[in-house]
């Protein structure tokens, strides 16, 4: 076999298999189609439908706003706090909005904590409810918009810190002011990657089940789920779901193809790094809050609140159950975290390196695993391994199925997407030349990969082991069907409370997986001080 | 480490060591079970093995797995899950006398595919301060939808699969068109759009965000036993029970349940397990545990549950009508825009 069928070949075969489970879901399309789709379409589908676009717009809204406005804060100007917001900004990320939901009700309802405590301060009678019912979309959007920021605001910041500042300076030279600065020239430069980020944060809205069934949404998940559940049709379901995953790929062929057309590239012989501006009082206090708002809503009111119930019972936690449960956890989502960033980085070195239609368009349908919902993708499979079990293995007598390999397999269809975005836009900032000349110097293949391109994208492999070890950490529906017998990760531990709204139980498994979570974001966050080439102005 | 490898490699490649073992594939979470099945160890030298999840999702893997399925039992609750199991025909019939002998007819699968462990009420709770005695004397389901209720009636979203068993139930007994009517009446009564789990509906009657809601009788043990909060403790004893539609053919019964698979590995230890789970020690610590109602008669439930009544008349409907009817409640459900 010679190098360059190798490098077309392997992408193909790997993108295959683990492309399986999701074609076994659209392959319910050719099922037949039973009758509960006509009381669907008459009944429910609209409400799905539209609750569901409801959302996604009002979760774009806020991540977009949050997200691009911290990172430029924080990259072009100096205030103080600002060294701590620069990585405190990603700590959202650490809670999963199912927790969040938890707790904004816990907090929120006419009789939560937040009610009584400004019912106590302000001196008011029971009937007074000061905030409003969180328990609608507008809570869900909330909930999603804050705890999942952090995906556009790692981008942005990156690509912002990749602006030169000559061009910066050129733009202000010409008489545009900071604003006209922001709104003309670097929020077109940094789109490409921000529409990366927004796309990650709207396939894990549409996926989710546990936040918006808490708040009683019906959206187009919690219809696939009753179908399945409620008609006892989980042939209707698969299909349901293909219909979402099919909207959602025709979504991200878009944006790739839109992409497509515009390169760029900074070219870093003439890179200069950003100068900060140092801001007045008024300003500086702006700024603070700007950064601050995000991080309280979205990550010191819920360990609040999860404190407070914690103290009250279920101190004994963390016990040897608790170190179980953390080793299981962490176990998983580091070798996930490899496999697929692994994975990720092969792919995309073989898409450069030997561009292949078939391959680039699997590894799109690969990175839409992020918008299945775990149970789901739980099914798809549940049946590649029994077909496979019955294909050859069982005569060796391993059983594939319940085995930790198909938990794995689905945390890397899963994620593969938060790995393939970092690695793909690392891939964005290496100028194709670099290729051309190692070539020439018969660097290929394997030694390119290794030599030129590692070195090169080392911060961005990081970055997709960290995000897809955090989410593994957080991932619940796909762990507990796929799981082998007497196997606890934490989001079990704490979906058996939780399921039941058992809140003040759930709580200490629930920081558990904050605090877990929060090992992957720390490393992540010491790459992000690190990564600042940045003068002070004085 | 060296320990961390080694349980990695076994995990890895599945069950492949058979040792003296039941394997239960299980969607009841409650904590008093992992004490039970250390119980049964501790008895029989019988290792149970566990894994826990949804009940439709748990199918799945069975019916997926086939005859290579390691699982003995299936144990969960609401009669709807076992039903769905047994029409996939995944299940065997018990042959047990000890589980024929102490378990009702009604309260089992038609070919005995499967058994009742521990009984459920769907009840009424009210708030004495808002409701008066006499609204409330003699009263049924079916009174839930008369216009006096306008704005004071909670109870959760219809997704929920109690919710889904009472509506199988009323049309079973009332019919569908009968049951779609008191369904669209109680919906106009709603104090407030579906939200929360049970808990949640006796915590706004607590509040007096409403006067009455439904829910499950063993939610109200769980909050009175302090175990879930001295808030929730409180709200519990704000509240009242009352089993409804006492008059006529009694309060709606729904179980936790379990049977036998078909291709259990270890018939004999699952025959076992079901027996130890209906013995009338386990009965007692589980429904002290759990705030079920007992199977065997002569046990009594939890005193918290107990202190509510004892002898109440409990609708006969035989509870594999609910899985059968379920999608139909579903639809019955939608149309009527219960959300």
């Amino acid at each position: 076999m010679n190098k360059v069928s190798f490098w077309s070949a392997l992408p193909f075969a790997v993108l295959f298999v683990f492309t399986a489970p999701i074609l076994i879901i659209f392959s319910s399309f050719f099922g037949g189609y039973s009758e509960n789709w006509n009381h669907i379409i008459n009944f429910v589908l609209l409400d799905y439908v539209s609750s569901s676009i409801y959302l996604v717009f009002g979760v774009s809204l806020i991540v977009l706003l949050i997200g691009t406005i911290t990172a430029w804060t924080v990259t072009n100007f100096n205030f103080p706090g600002k060294r701590v917001f620069e990585w405190a900004l990603i700590l959202p990320l650490a809670i999963p909005p199912y927790i969040l939901a938890y707790t904004f009700t816990g907090l929120f309802d006419p009789f939560g904590d937040a009610n009584n405590l400004a019912r106590l301060i302000l001196g008011l009678d029971r009937d007074f409810v000061l905030f409003p019912n969180v328990r609608n979309v507008y809570g869900a959007i909330i909930v999603f918009g804050f705890t999942l920021y952090p995906y556009v605001y790692l981008v942005a910041r990156s690509s912002l810190i990749n602006q030169s500042r000559s061009m910066q300076e050129s733009a202000r030279m010409l008489g545009l002011n900071q604003f006209q600065v922001f709104h003309r020239l670097t929020l077109p430069l940094i789109r490409p990657a921000v529409i990366g980020g927004l796309m990650l944060v709207i396939m894990e809205t549409l996926s989710d089940f546990g936040a918006v069934e808490h708040f009683a949404i019906q959206t187009f998940t919690t219809g696939i789920f009753r179908t399945w559940y409620g008609l006892y049709d989980l042939q209707t379901a698969m299909q349901l779901a293909s219909l979402l995953l099919l909207a959602i790929g025709v979504f991200y062929i878009l944006e790739r193809n839109s992409r497509g057309q515009q390169i760029y590239t900074a070219s870093n012989s003439t890179y200069s790094p950003n100068l900060e501006k140092r801001l007045s009082k008024s300003k500086a206090v702006l700024a603070f809050l700007v950064c601050l708002t995000p991080i309280f809503i979205g990550f010191i009111l819920p360990i609040i609140e999860l404190s407070v119930w914690a103290y009250e019972v279920n101190r004994d936690f963390f016990t040897t159950q608790f170190v179980s449960s953390f080793v299981n956890t962490i176990s998983l989502s580091v070798v996930t975290g490899f496999v697929c960033a692994g994975l990720a980085l092969l792919i995309n070195f073989s898409i450069r390196y030997k561009p292949t239609y078939l391959v680039n368009k699997l590894s799109s349908l690969l990175s839409i695993g992020y918008a299945v919902p775990g149970l789901i993708l739980a099914v798809g499979i549940v049946q590649l391994f029994v077909y496979l079990d019955s294909l050859a293995l069982s005569s060796l007598d391993i059983v594939l199925t319940g085995s930790l390999i198909g938990l794995i397999l689905a945390y890397i269809i899963k994620t593969y997407a938060l790995a393939n975005s970092s690695i793909d836009s690392g891939y964005e900032r290496i100028s194709s030349a670099l290729d051309d000349s190692s070539k020439l110097l018969g660097v290929v293949g394997w030694s390119m990969l290794r030599k030129v391109h590692l070195p090169l994208l080392k911060t961005s492999l990081l970055t997709s082991i960290l995000l897809v070890m955090s989410d593994v950490v957080k991932e619940l529906p796909a762990t507990l069907i796929l799981r082998p017998f007497n196997f606890e990760t934490l989001a079990v531990s704490t979906y058996i409370y939780a399921s039941e709204e058992r809140m003040i139980q759930a709580a200490a498994p629930a920081i558990a997986i904050v605090l877990t979570g929060l090992i992957p974001i720390l490393f992540l966050t010491k790459m992000i001080r690190s990564s600042r080439p940045v003068q002070i102005d004085e | 480490m060296k320990k961390i490898q080694l349980i990695l490699l076994f995990a890895l490649f599945g069950q492949v060591v058979m040792t003296n073992e039941v394997n239960v594939y299980t969607s009841r979470h409650y904590d008093s079970d992992p004490g039970l099945y250390e119980e049964f160890t501790k008895e029989t030298g019988i290792k149970v093995n566990i894994i826990s999840g949804k009940g439709s999702a748990l199918l799945e893997r069975l019916k997926a797995e086939g005859r290579n399925s390691p699982a003995d039992v299936f144990f969960t609750v609401d009669a709807g899950n076992l039903w769905k199991v047994q029409k996939e025909n995944l299940l065997q019939s018990i042959k047990s006398d000890k589980v024929l002998k102490v378990v009702p007819e009604n309260l089992r699968g038609p070919n005995n595919e499967w058994t009742a462990i521990a009984k459920r009420a769907r009840v009424i709770f009210y708030n004495p301060t808002s409701v008066d005695e006499n609204e409330i004397s003699d009263l049924d389901y079916e009174d839930l939808a008369n216009p006096e209720w306008k704005n004071r009636v909670v109870i959760r979203s219809s997704s929920n699969m109690y919710n889904q068993s009472l509506v199988a139930s009323l049309i079973s007994n009332l019919g569908e068109s009968q049951t779609e009517s008191w369904a669209k009446g109680l919906i106009n009564n709603f104090a407030r759009k579906p939200q929360g789990n049970d808990r949640s509906q006796i915590i706004a009657v607590a509040n007096g965000e409403a006067d009455l809601a439904i829910a499950n009788s063993y939610y109200i043990g769980i909050m009175l036993s302090g175990s879930a909060g001295k808030e929730q403790l409180e709200a519990a004893q704000k509240v009242r029970m009352l089993f409804p539609n006492q008059a006529n053919r009694g309060v709606h019964i729904n179980i936790s349940g379990a049977g036998i698979l078909k291709h259990s590995p270890n018939v004999e230890n699952a025959n076992l397990f079901l027996e130890f789970l209906l013995s009338e020690r386990v009965q007692k610590y589980m429904v002290d545990k759990s705030y079920e109602y007992p199977i065997l008669e002569g046990i009594l439930p939890s005193k918290e549950i107990a202190s509510f009544g004892l002898n109440f008349v409990e609708d006969q409907t035989s509870v594999r009508q609910f899985g059968e009817l379920n999608p139909a409640a579903v639809r019955l459900m939608d149309r009527a825009g219960w959300k």
